[in-house]
């Protein structure tokens, strides 16, 4: 049996005083996509930034391809999550970049590719996107959709084996939000990457993901397919998955 | 031990950290020449209109404040070279320190605040690069290197000021303000100049970069780190002034008492 690409074994974080996830554990197998959803403040963004090494977790170990992440050697660590790709909620775009520096960023610091090589990778990833004509507009020029293809664009700039995507439809309207995630699953299914998303959109999480889990109460609850989700009989999933208002989730506010 | 004594010494503690992870960075993965050539450029050229005014009026100033004092004492003849002396060794490094605090050390702050809370840093450090080495070091080595060409630039124009306004007011013909300059104006001014202007600008790169980089808590947390990057810096610059008073001071008495 292949072992999981992406590991979170008894891992606690918490901020403060509070616990925000207490001893969770997640695997993730390779080209797999595992899509997070829950209530907004419980954690799914924190899995992913401990993913990204950007969190390093109270207790437990977060493992990629069987080395834990946070044992690593500052280079080794850098190697490794070299691997990865992360499109972040608010995007993060450089603003004070061109569309084009965005993604020709990474490629400068960490390849060895000739200025020519880089600008013609630009162009090939704008394209992938379909923003191939805003080159050279800055982020705050062009519109949300835009900007998100553009992160997703930057995400991939390394072609990382994973890539992790932070609510890649928020804010979008349903067009664009179909859009986005179809383009999320071509460059999956182009790449053969494994991939973490978080969404609070039913709708899409069932078209990208492979499973879905769920982050509530300072732990994952594995829900499955979309099949499998649906017929869950935790209430807690019950109720977010119907956007119920009365149920254990709102009542534990 | 009071709350807010305690932020304070965690808060000296976490910038000194951050120091010496930018200097351990500058030693171990240097950033580009280019990178600091730009910020060099950026922050010599967003200060060098008003440094090059407020050094002519400095000049000035000196030079009606001398003027005042020793006419009485029939020793018009050293206006220039008392006037320089004084700027030179304390008033032009203190003057392009408030300058670049007002400016550069604002500017830098908002800027690294920021990119911090809208997760730029995090997505440099996402993509494979250090944030220190990347958009840390080469603002903190601009500044520092800036604030000499600015200095530079300083003491000319308070030279020329003071030159003009001796002319117009006293009387006293330019050669004969600046024939005096090299008596009065020695070595050790010169270097108590430079010592002045290397620790303010280690000051307020080290309180302007590191209270941007550590901005949390959006829009208010951007301008908390503005605000308390132009306090700290004020107060710094003014405690450290006396602090390298002190210290050259009683440097110049050694080398002078040994010599």
């Amino acid at each position: 049996m292949a072992s999981a690409q992406l590991a979170l074994n008894d891992v606690s974080i918490g901020f403060g005083d509070g616990v925000l996830l207490s001893k969770v554990n997640l695997s993730v197998m390779p080209g797999e996509c595992v899509v997070l959803v829950g209530p907004s403040g419980k954690g799914k963004t924190v899995l992913l930034k401990l993913f990204a090494g950007l969190l390093k977790p109270t207790l437990g170990q977060v493992q990629i391809e069987d080395k834990d992440l946070n044992q690593l050697a500052p280079h080794e660590q850098k190697q490794l999550l070299l691997k990865m790709g992360m499109l972040f909620q608010k995007n993060a775009l450089f603003d004070s970049l061109s569309v084009g520096e965005n993604i020709a960023f990474p490629l400068r610091e960490k390849t060895k590719l000739s200025e020519a090589e880089i600008q013609e990778r630009v162009v090939y990833f704008l394209e992938q996107v379909g923003i191939g004509h805003a080159r050279l507009l800055y982020p705050d020029e062009i519109s949300g959709g835009m900007q998100k293809r553009l992160g997703i664009a930057r995400a991939l700039a390394l072609k990382p084996q994973i890539v992790l995507y932070d609510d890649p439809t928020a804010g979008l309207d349903p067009i664009t939000s179909r859009l986005i995630v179809d383009l999320i699953l071509r460059l999956r299914a182009e790449n053969k990457s494994t991939v973490i998303a978080v969404t609070n959109d039913m709708v899409r999480a069932y078209q990208m993901a492979d499973r879905i889990a769920m982050v509530v109460d300072g732990e994952i609850v594995i829900t499955g397919n979309k099949a499998q989700t649906l017929a869950h009989q935790d209430p807690r999933v019950v109720q977010f998955v119907r956007g119920q208002l009365h149920g254990p989730l709102t009542e534990s506010q | 031990m009071p709350k807010l004594l305690i932020d304070v010494i965690d808060d000296v503690g976490n910038c000194l950290l951050f120091v010496r992870e930018v200097m351990f960075t500058a030693l171990t993965s240097p950033c580009s020449f280019a990178s600091i050539c730009e910020q060099i450029w950026t922050v010599t050229l967003q200060s060098l209109p008003t440094t090059a005014l407020a050094g002519f009026f400095v000049g000035a100033i000196m030079t009606v404040q001398f003027t005042l004092q020793i006419t009485t004492f029939g020793a018009l003849g050293y206006l220039g070279g008392l006037s320089t002396s004084g700027t030179v060794r304390e008033v032009g490094p203190l003057l392009i320190a408030f300058l670049l605090s007002g400016k550069v050390g604002a500017f830098t702050s908002a800027e690294l605040g920021t990119m911090q809370v809208t997760e730029q840093i995090d997505a440099i450090r996402c993509l494979g690069a250090n944030p220190i080495q990347e958009i840390i070091l080469p603002r903190y080595l601009g500044i520092i290197i800036s604030s000499f060409f600015l200095l530079a630039v300083g003491l000319v124009m308070s030279i020329f000021g003071g030159m003009l306004l001796g002319l117009v007011f006293s009387g006293i013909n330019p050669e004969e303000y600046v024939r005096h300059i090299p008596t009065i104006v020695n070595k050790f001014s010169v270097a108590n100049g430079m010592f002045k202007c290397l620790v303010f600008a280690f000051l307020l790169a080290s309180i302007c970069t590191y209270k941007g980089y550590s901005a949390r808590g959006g829009a208010k947390g951007v301008g908390r780190a503005v605000v308390s990057t132009a306090v700290l810096t004020m107060v710094g610059i003014v405690v450290f002034d006396w602090l390298t008073s002190l210290i050259t001071d009683t440097a110049m008495n050694v080398v002078l008492g040994n010599s």
